[in-house]
């Protein structure tokens, strides 16, 4: 919206006095028809006066006055008609401007911004439109010559008032967020204020068009109390999380060291049994006894995976740089020492890198290759292999053995917990192993998957980086309203 | 080698007297162990003290010389005073500084590990479920820790 300017010198805009008709002001016309008038008169008075002083009227002057009267008719007459003509043309002028200041007042009457103008000495109201008149409840004839102290408590008058004239300090656009009480209670509005200039350049005025951000002011507040609750929500999650993991550790550490110390003490003392009751003892004493140590050792091995398999969900995940050809042919060294009779072919291809951790990663790579050897153990040649495939557009680590492989129709049920899908007395095994590794490749944010055939082998494919292990950046904050 | 620093600057430690100072609190683990040793024909004196603090006034009396036992054997869980516990205490007072503690335990917990390691512990076992494994496992242990190994039984003091 454009400042109006000021018409003339004095200051006096004709339109800011809302809708009635600027008070008559001096025209050219009017002054010059004026001069002319007091001149011939003055003219006509002196002419007089000088046949007074002689005592008897002149004819020269009489004639002078007659002349007078003649130009002042002459003129007069001229004038009357140029000041027709003027009132005519004035009239136009005023038509104009009056349709023109209507247009205008239409215009900021229907826009559902409050829109006001006020001076700046006195801060009276020199306009307001009908928004304005609606939500104060005060007419434009009445707010002429009131302030805002008139019009609103004290308080929020004189920050009104303050604005006001910051505003004009400024000589420039400012916007204010500003609070009014109306009869829907409290509505908060975004005020943009700009001076308005006299002819002289000075501000005279302060316009304002304030719209309503109540709402949006109230739905702010609202996603800022949302995000306040889920703020806690998840705080409270993650305390619970942090309570289950706690819980999940103690239970860990007691199985890890209550659950396996009476297991040391069966087998221990059923080996005392054979050791000193050897002779006390026959075949199928023996064998039971064989069968019990068997069962305890077992059972040893299946608390260790468990615990195994909580340590991979429990433990901080530190990525490093990892070798993982040197760190697959250390694994293979320490599966194939708990064997030494068996001869496996083991290939990995030189110089796998990776970046995960080591921890997690070596427990992944024992519970493959411990797989590997121990499903080759019925080959007559068996092969074990790590290295870097492509598959399906994705570069992959493979842990392939050339064993017993699978069917595939089971292949969902590999990485479950406790699923197997071979018999125990064809291989042993907890059925806990694939289940480590899919959870230490998934808190990598990697994939897993197998392909297999029976009696042709199985290969493990792997990656371990991935979407989930990256924090996405600092999110930015919602703006309420641009600068001005 | 370097020579010794004179008596005068050295609070002298008990003369070892090949003891193994067995703290563990299962009697059944008291009982393995000590089959583990005769069976390995390790024929030391083995003592037990079945807490931390009975492991701790044992090595450190209130009254008469510290014992200096040539090996500890030290579980971490343990009644009253915790295994972590015992050894920062060994490893706080310059008479037991310098023992050979071998923390012997059923936890593969990587932080009771890196603690025990953290504390100065010379060696950290896990016991294993089969005894065979446990049999070997002690054998190596006396091997080393009894024959192998040299232990310092001078400390310095504090003053110095």
């Amino acid at each position: 919206m454009s400042s109006s300017e000021p018409s003339s010198a004095a200051g006096e805009p004709t339109w800011q006095q809302n809708g009635r008709p600027a008070a008559a002001a001096p025209t050219p016309s009017w002054v010059t028809l004026g001069l002319a008038t007091a001149t011939a008169v003055a003219v006509g008075v002196l002419v007089v006066g000088a046949g007074a002083e002689t005592g008897r009227p002149s004819l020269a002057g009489l004639a002078a006055v007659g002349a007078e009267l003649v130009i002042l008719l002459v003129y007069g007459g001229s004038t009357i008609r140029g000041r027709r003509a003027l009132l005519r043309g004035r009239a136009a002028a005023e038509l104009e401007a009056q349709s023109s200041h209507n247009q205008l007042q239409k215009l900021i009457d229907n826009t559902a911004a409050v829109i006001y103008m006020k001076r700046i000495d006195n801060g009276r109201y020199l306009l307001v439109n009908r928004e304005w008149e609606r939500l104060f409840k005060v007419g434009r004839e009445q707010v002429i010559d009131l302030t805002d102290h008139g019009v609103f408590p004290q308080e929020l008058a004189d920050q009104l008032r303050d604005n006001d004239l910051w505003t004009a300090r400024q000589a420039r656009t400012v916007q204010f967020e500003e609070t009014a009480q109306t009869d829907q209670g409290p509505r908060t509005y975004v005020s943009v204020k700009f001076p308005v200039l006299d002819g002289n350049s000075e501000p005279y005025a302060v316009c304002g068009i304030s719209t309503d951000i109540t709402e949006w002011k109230q739905a702010e507040a609202q996603a800022r109390r949302l995000a306040a609750e889920l703020e806690t929500r998840v705080r409270n999650r993650t305390a619970e999380l942090e309570a289950s993991n706690r819980e999940l550790d103690a239970f860990a550490y007691t199985v890890s060291h209550d659950l396996r110390a009476p297991l040391r003490s069966l087998h221990g003392f059923s080996q005392a049994l054979l050791d000193d009751y050897l002779e006390q003892l026959d075949e199928t004493g023996r064998e039971y006894l064989s069968r019990l140590q068997a069962n305890v050792a077992r059972m040893g091995h299946m608390i260790d995976d468990l615990l195994n398999l909580s340590r991979s969900t429990r433990v901080e995940l530190v990525r490093r740089d990892v070798d993982l050809s040197e760190m697959a042919h250390e694994v293979a060294a320490e599966v194939a020492a708990a064997e030494p009779d068996r001869q496996v072919h083991l290939v990995v291809q030189d110089g796998l890198h990776t970046h995960a951790d080591p921890q997690l990663l070596r427990l992944l790579l024992y519970n493959l290759i411990s797989n590997a050897w121990k499903f080759t153990s019925r080959s007559r040649q068996p092969v074990v292999e790590v290295a870097r495939r492509e598959r399906h557009g994705q570069v992959l680590f493979v842990v392939q053995d050339s064993g017993a492989g699978f069917d595939m129709r089971y292949a969902d049920k590999l990485f479950n917990a406790f699923q197997r899908l071979h018999p125990a007395a064809e291989f042993e095994g907890t059925g806990i192993g694939l289940a480590i590794v899919a959870r230490i490749v998934h808190r990598h944010g990697g994939r897993i998957f197998a392909e297999a055939l029976p009696d042709q082998g199985a290969s493990f494919y792997f990656s371990l980086e991935g979407q989930m292990s990256e924090q996405p950046d600092g999110h930015t904050q919602p703006t309420l309203v641009g600068a001005t | 080698m370097t020579a010794l620093p004179s008596a005068e600057t050295l609070t002298r430690g008990a003369p070892s007297d090949g003891t193994i100072l067995l703290v563990e609190d299962s009697p059944d683990d008291v009982m393995l162990t000590q089959r583990a040793l005769r069976k390995n024909n390790i024929c030391n004196r083995v003592v037990v003290a079945t807490d931390g603090e009975q492991a701790i006034n044992y090595l450190l009396p209130r009254e008469g010389r510290p014992l200096a036992p040539e090996l500890i054997l030290l579980d971490i869980n343990l009644p009253k005073v915790s295994g972590l516990e015992v050894l920062r205490t060994i490893r706080g007072d310059e008479r037991t500084r310098y023992l050979a503690v071998v923390v012997l335990t059923t936890s593969n917990e990587e932080r009771d590990i890196v603690s025990s390691y953290n504390l100065g512990a010379n060696s950290y076992v896990r016991k294993p479920v089969e005894f065979d494994n446990f049999l070997e496992a002690v054998r190596v242990l006396g091997l080393y820790w009894l024959l192998v190994n040299q232990t310092a039984t001078y400390a310095r003091t504090p003053a110095e």
